[in-house]
């Protein structure tokens, strides 16, 4: 079991990172807590040994994700609330943001992981592949579409 | 779209609430990091369950074998089913009167004591006694312990309830009993009823109260006694050739004595003090 000051450690660093994943995939702040704290409870009990801090980050990713899928597993988690009650920092979101993160949000599921490890995190398709456990060709196809998607959305606008 | 998807996920952080309830939790579960948390004795609680519910499957299977089987007749003809623990797992009744009896009786899961005192207070039951019918309890069980252990019980249940003939067996004819439509118990009289006379069928024995087979068992008996002292005695006086005449005068005796109505009430006294 890792020790408090570890804990602490991981909290610090990847805490934003799980929150953002939570937000990508959870539709409420009960839920999100819950994965929050189970992702960082998984890491105190595991025994893994990370090679490098990107190697840590990517388990996170990973942990938090398949922790959302399975949460999101039960059919009375599918329904969506507005964004207003998924944010719940106070400062204020202007329309672009508002407008891009949401259609973000809108797209089905298999299709948020890999815009939001790759346009937010920046990771390569290959990257994507390895944290998702994909096909590095499936990633460029999941990409495209979601791009596709996010245009219809957009109205054709952005840099996509 | 990168950038303003950038921009707002920026905004997007844990709170300081969050992480601090999380530290909490943290803590809690892994009881201030001294000992691995409740989460972790699962698998051991998962396993523990696990063979706990086969151990209660195992039970459950051994209490439902039966093992042992009673058979009481007096007119009312039935068997009860045991099981290793002794406890009636069925009733099964193997006439009309029997039939009734066993849907009537409630001694499901009893111990094999109470459901004989139940079966022998039983009215139908009851009235046979009263009347002196004769009671045959037979104990059929594979094991010896077990079968003395069983009939020891059936004899204090069956003392004072008149005439009782209470045995133990081992279970090599009970199967030729049902096949045959009987219980075990009066399969045994009709065997031996059979051995005196071949053309008693299985069927005819069904009805018959136990003190009728009993008798007629007993008069049987006698007669074809009767019979071979007459043969004897008539093939001294012709000499020579005496074995073949003693087998046909055998024969003829047991004819005779099954169709001797009255002869039957005298031979009763005579099996009485037999049991």
């Amino acid at each position: 079991m890792r020790s408090e000051a570890e804990a602490n450690r991981v909290i610090e660093q990847y805490g934003d990172t799980v929150r953002r994943l939570c937000l990508v995939h959870l539709k409420n702040t009960a839920d999100t807590e819950d994965i929050f704290q189970t992702v960082f409870l998984k890491y105190v009990l595991s025994s893994a040994s990370f090679e490098s801090p990107e190697h840590e980050k990517a388990w996170f990713i990973r942990v938090t994700i398949n922790a959302c899928r399975d949460l999101l597993g039960s059919f009375f988690r599918k329904n969506t609330v507005p964004l207003d009650q998924l944010l719940d920092q106070p400062a204020p979101m202007g329309e672009d943001h508002r407008e891009v993160l949401e259609a973000v949000l809108s797209l089905p599921p298999k299709y948020k992981d890999a815009v939001y490890l790759h346009y937010y995190e920046g990771y390569t398709a290959p990257e994507i592949g390895r944290i998702l456990g994909k096909n590095v060709n499936t990633v460029y196809t999941l990409l495209g579409r979601a791009r596709q998607l996010l245009k219809e959305k957009l109205g054709g606008e952005g840099d996509v | 779209m990168s950038e303003p998807l950038k921009e707002a996920l920026d905004q997007v952080r844990a709170g300081e609430e969050l992480k601090e309830k999380t530290r909490a939790f943290l803590s809690e579960k892994t009881r201030g990091y001294q000992k691995a948390p409740a989460v972790s004795r699962r698998p051991a609680l998962s396993a523990a369950a696990c063979v706990l519910v086969l151990l209660c499957l195992g039970l459950w299977k051994v209490y439902f074998i039966p093992v042992s089987v009673i058979s009481i007749d007096i007119n009312p003809s039935l068997e009860l089913s045991l099981n290793r623990f002794d406890r009636v797992l069925s009733v099964e009744g193997y006439n009309e009167d029997g039939q009734a009896l066993a849907q009537a009786l409630d001694v499901r899961f009893l111990n094999y004591r109470d459901a004989v005192e139940q079966v022998l207070a039983s009215p139908a039951v009851a009235d046979c006694l009263a009347r002196d019918e004769y009671l045959s309890i037979a104990v059929v069980d594979d094991d010896a312990q077990r079968q003395q252990a069983l009939l020891a019980g059936v004899q204090s249940c069956a003392a004072g309830h008149g005439q009782a003939h209470c045995y133990a067996a081992d279970g090599s004819q009970l199967e030729e009993a049902h096949h045959a439509g009987l219980s075990y118990g009066k399969y045994q009289a009709y065997l031996e009823l059979s051995a005196l006379d071949g053309d008693i069928t299985p069927q005819q024995v069904q009805s018959m109260t136990m003190r009728e087979i009993r008798e007629l068992i007993a008069a049987l008996s006698s007669s074809a006694g009767d019979s071979a002292q007459d043969g004897s005695s008539q093939s001294t006086g012709q000499g020579p050739g005496t074995g073949s005449g003693q087998g046909s005068a055998q024969g003829t005796g047991s004819g005779q004595g099954y169709g001797q109505g009255g002869h039957h009430g005298e031979s009763g006294h005579h099996y009485g003090q037999t049991h």
